[in-house]
C-alpha cells in the first residue's frame, strides 16, 4: 500500500506542479495583457 | 488558436477521465493473484506508470513530427508545438521513471538497476533535457528553432530504441504493451489498463492545448508591447 500511495503522489505532484506553473504564468500574462490593452486604448483615445 | 470553449471542454474531459482512471485502477481492476499483499498493491502502480511512459513517448513523437514540419515549412507555430510537447514529454518521463522506481522496490527488491529499459529511458530523459539546454544557448529565434528541430529529430531515435529495448535485449522489465498476450495482464485488468491509457492521452491533449494557449498569450503580450513602443 505505501508504494502505491507514494507512486500516485509522485505522478500527481508532477502533473499539479506543471498545471500550477502554467496557470501562474498565464494569470500574470493576462494581467499584463489587460494593462497593455488599457494603455493602448488610452493612447488611441487622446 | 483554440477557442476558450474548446479548452474548457478539453479540461473537463481530462478531469473526468482522470477521476475515471483512478476509479478503474484502484476499484474496478481485480487484484493480481500469486503475489504477496505488498506486491498486489504495488502492481496497481502500472495503471498509471505505463500511461505516463506512453505519454512521454507520444509527446516526443509530436515533437519529432513538429520538428520535421518546421524544417519543411519554417513557421514559428511548429517550433512552439515541438517545444511545448517536449516539455510535457520531460515531465511525463520523470513521472514514469519515479513511479517505476517505486514499483521496482517491492517487485525487484531494488529502487534502481541498470537494466536496458531503465538505461535507455534515462538516456531519453537526458537527451530531451539537453534539447532545452540547446534552446537556451541560442539567442536568435530562427536559428534556435532550426537547430532545435534538427536536434530533436536525432534525439527521437532514442524513443523507439527504448520502446523495443525490452524485446531486443535480456531484461527484467515486463513486456506490457503486447496485444497478442492480452497486454500481459490477467482478464479484467486489460479494461482498466486500456481505460487509463486513453484517459492519460486525453490529459496530454488538454495539457498541450493549455500550454499552447500560454505561448499564444506570450506572443500577444509581446505584440502589444511592440505596438505601444512604436
Amino acid at each position: 500500500m505505501p508504494y502505491l500511495v507514494a507512486a500516485y503522489v509522485v505522478i500527481w505532484l508532477i502533473i499539479f506542479i506543471f498545471i500550477l506553473t502554467m496557470n501562474r504564468r498565464l494569470s500574470a500574462l493576462n494581467d499584463e495583457l489587460t494593462a497593455l490593452e488599457d494603455a493602448l486604448r488610452h493612447r488611441e483615445s487622446r | 488558436m483554440l477557442s476558450h470553449r474548446v479548452l474548457t471542454v478539453l479540461n473537463l474531459a481530462a478531469a473526468v477521465s482522470m477521476v475515471g482512471a483512478i476509479y478503474m485502477a484502484l476499484v474496478q481492476a481485480p487484484s493480481a493473484i500469486n503475489l504477496t499483499e505488498t506486491e498486489r498493491w504495488a502492481q496497481r502502480i502500472i495503471y498509471f506508470h505505463v500511461p505516463t511512459a506512453w505519454l512521454s513517448m507520444l509527446a516526443f513523437f509530436v515533437t519529432f513530427v513538429a520538428a520535421i514540419l518546421y524544417l519543411v515549412r519554417p513557421q514559428p507555430r511548429w517550433d512552439i508545438l515541438a517545444r511545448c510537447s517536449a516539455e510535457l514529454g520531460v515531465a511525463f518521463t520523470i513521472a514514469a521513471t519515479a513511479s517505476g522506481s517505486i514499483w521496482a522496490k517491492p517487485a525487484w527488491n531494488t529502487w534502481w538497476t541498470w537494466d536496458p529499459r531503465l538505461t535507455t529511458y534515462t538516456i531519453v530523459l537526458l537527451l530531451y533535457i539537453a534539447y532545452f539546454m540547446l534552446r537556451g544557448a541560442i539567442e536568435e529565434p530562427e536559428r534556435r528553432a532550426r537547430f532545435a528541430s534538427v536536434y530533436s529529430i536525432f534525439a527521437f531515435v532514442s524513443v523507439p530504441i527504448t520502446f523495443m529495448s525490452i524485446r531486443w535485449w535480456n531484461t527484467i522489465h515486463p513486456v506490457i504493451l503486447d496485444p497478442n498476450e492480452d497486454f500481459g495482464l490477467g482478464p479484467g485488468m486489460t479494461l482498466a489498463f486500456v481505460f487509463c491509457i486513453v484517459a492519460f492521452t486525453v490529459l496530454y491533449v488538454a495539457l498541450l492545448a493549455n500550454r499552447l494557449r500560454l505561448e499564444y498569450t506570450i506572443e500577444r503580450v509581446a505584440a502589444l508591447r511592440a505596438r505601444l513602443l512604436t
